[in-house]
């Protein structure tokens, strides 16, 4: 309890004396629980700045030095008061309600973003620019992001549209549904997002149907620690259904999906990656000959 | 608790009258799903691109027939464990095999970093190994002076089972995302599956098991006598228990590694059996396993066809069906089995 009111005392200390020790102009020490968060701390150029992330953070490289301060769902909030951090950015999990709570309590300066839909994914970055005191990094960040996917809409423009299936999980085949930002990324590069008729985000979708739908192309993100496993799994099992027009024609791409699934500022690529899948024909290399284990150099 | 006298002629009718009605209910789910499946089309072997062909004969067959084969084996698996353990609460998910089972699965599957090997072979393989490993743990404790006591080996059955879930959860808690989503997943249960080859292994395996536990029925009927009377008549009431076990575990372990956790069928199915035909184990055994199998095929029926494109775990369906139905019985029933 002393502990806590000393807390207290320190946050009004910062409040009422000028910025001095502590926290400066701009925060100093950043903590992110979430893979998408950390990931747009180190777009805006503070990444040198982290002083502790959440276990899942596994992008970009350099974000394997950094100390961890527990997972995205249990943020320990004991190791992060230990680093005293200025500001921390998180993303609602199911199970980090409480201790952001808890930090909020205890007087330390919590952003929370949600980023669900594409618009929102931007708007997030805009946020935790304003908040690091980074505003016109992360305005140019997002420029930047409109931009590619301009050009990327662009070179689809009057393409077919496909029948796409985009999966995370095989047992049970769990499918990237409507009111995602995936789902999003589908439509906007002309594909039929099957797992969107199913209803809900990420429905758990039966075999019969897929068969019945007939996707043309398959995105199987089944993540692994392994860009190949990965890519291996994906090809095994769908190879099983030789009646799909995705396996016929060789449009079973698995892929290590991580900037597939972080709502980040790595959406950009993101789309083109997705946009690549689905209109191989529209790009320069075309990529034929079933799964591809394609994790790009960033 | 004398059994009634068994006729052959009472044997065979309600064999026959089970047998019928599973070969129905196989040929009916094959017809029922979310998808509509047009005959005729999915009959003709020569068509190119028969998508009617494939739901039915790829994806919804074998799936019938396993959920058939895991009812059954998980209805006779506890049937034997309430008459080798003279208790009506023993189920097949109670004696610990499936806990050991769960925790082998869960370590090939993070031992195998989820790789395409893992999924198909490894996971299986894991938990058969847990399955031997934790019934030879509880074998050898409930063996007490050379005599399997079956209050030993329930608690130590349901002692194990706590503390493989313990370890579970330790490894889920330790494991990234994807694993620990994927180990909740398959700790539900699930039938769903491609390969009549899996489908012939376990079926194998059941009928093994299963035979085993019918040629031992008539040590069983002494059994559920009592140990003294079943002493008195001659009966060797350990090896009985030995085997029964050793069957039961069999069932368990096979069917937990390819199916996961889907409780209540070896609870209801045997208490609801007993409660129309009667505790004659000759009789009970083989009926047993086929209402487990009939009861389970509908249910996985309504799990993957209630909701359209989206799966329901069968582990759900078992409980909301079962449940209600056996209080009913109970409250109807309970007075003339147990009062």
């Amino acid at each position: 309890m002393v502990r806590l009111k000393s807390l207290r005392w320190g946050c009004l200390a910062a409040v009422l004396l000028p910025p001095a020790a502590g926290y400066a102009v701009e925060p100093a020490r950043i903590i992110s629980l979430a893979p998408s968060a950390t990931e747009a701390v180190f777009a805006l150029g503070l990444g040198e700045r982290l002083v502790g992330v959440s276990s899942y953070c596994d992008y970009p490289p350099e974000v394997e030095k950094i100390d961890r301060v527990g997972t995205f769902l249990t943020p320990n909030v004991e190791l992060i008061v230990a680093k005293r951090p200025d500001v921390i950015v998180a993303v609602p999990s199911p199970g980090n309600r409480a201790p952001v709570e808890s930090l909020r309590r205890l007087g330390l300066k919590v952003v929370v973003v949600d980023p669900q839909t594409v618009a929102e994914i931007l708007e997030s970055l805009l946020a935790i620019g304003r908040e690091l005191e980074r505003e016109q990094q992360a305005q140019a960040l997002v420029a930047h992001i409109r931009q590619q996917m301009a050009a990327v809409a662009q070179r689809l423009a009057g393409a077919p549209e496909r029948k796409v299936l985009m999966v995370v999980g095989h047992t049970p085949l769990i499918a990237v549904g409507g009111g995602t930002f995936q789902d999003e990324l589908i439509r906007s590069a002309r594909g039929v997002n099957l797992g969107a008729q199913a209803g809900g985000s990420w429905p758990h979708l039966n075999l019969e149907f897929v068969i019945a739908a007939g996707p043309e192309v398959i995105i199987d993100t089944t993540m692994g620690n392994e860009a190949r496993a990965g890519a291996e799994a994906a090809t095994a099992f769908w190879s099983q259904f030789r009646s799909l027009p995705a396996v016929r024609e060789r449009r079973v791409y698995g892929y290590r999906a991580y900037q597939l699934l972080h709502p980040g500022p790595r959406l950009g690529e993101a789309f083109e990656t997705v946009a690549r899948f689905i209109h191989a024909d529209r790009f320069d290399h075309e990529r034929e000959g079933g799964a591809v284990a394609a994790d790009p150099e960033p | 608790m004398t059994p009634a006298h068994l006729t052959l002629r009472r044997f065979v009718i309600v064999n026959a009258l089970l047998v019928a009605l599973l070969l129905a209910t196989i040929v009916l789910a094959a017809l029922l799903g979310s998808v509509h499946v047009d005959l005729a089309r999915a009959l003709q072997a020569d068509l190119a691109d028969n998508s009617d062909r494939v739901i039915l004969f790829e994806a919804r067959l074998p799936r019938v027939l396993l959920a058939a084969v895991v009812g059954g084996a998980l209805a006779s698996a506890g049937v034997a464990l309430q008459g080798l353990l003279r208790n009506p609460l023993a189920e097949p998910h109670l004696i610990g095999i499936s806990g050991g089972a769960a925790l082998g699965a869960v370590i090939a599957l993070i031992a195998g970093g989820r790789s395409a090997a893992s999924e198909a072979s490894l996971l299986p393989f894991g938990a058969a190994l847990g399955a031997l490993v934790s019934m030879a743990v509880i074998y050898r404790v409930a063996l007490v002076h050379g005599r399997l006591q079956p209050y030993v080996l329930l608690l130590a059955g349901v002692v194990y089972n706590a503390f493989a879930g313990a370890l579970i959860m330790c490894v889920n808690a330790l494991a990234d995302f994807y694993h620990a989503q994927g180990i909740l997943f398959w700790l539900m249960g699930s039938l769903a599956t491609q390969s009549y080859r899996l489908v012939a292994v376990i079926g194998l395996y059941t009928l093994v098991g299963a035979g085993w536990l019918l040629l031992q029925s008539r040590q069983l009927n002494v059994l559920a006598l009592g140990e003294e009377s079943a002493l008195q008549l001659g009966v060797d009431v350990t090896r009985v228990r030995r085997s029964a076990f050793l069957a039961a575990s069999l069932l368990v372990g096979a069917v937990v590694s390819v199916s996961g956790m889907i409780g209540f069928v070896g609870l209801i199915v045997p208490h609801v059996m007993r409660l129309l035909l009667g505790a004659d184990h000759r009789l009970l055994l083989p009926a047993a396993l086929l209402a487990g199998a009939i009861f389970l095929v509908w249910a996985d029926t309504i799990a993957r066809s209630a909701l359209g494109a989206v799966e329901i775990p069968v582990g759900v369906v078992t409980a909301l069906c079962g449940g209600p139905f056996f209080v009913y019985l109970l409250k109807r029933e309970g007075k003339k089995a147990f009062g």
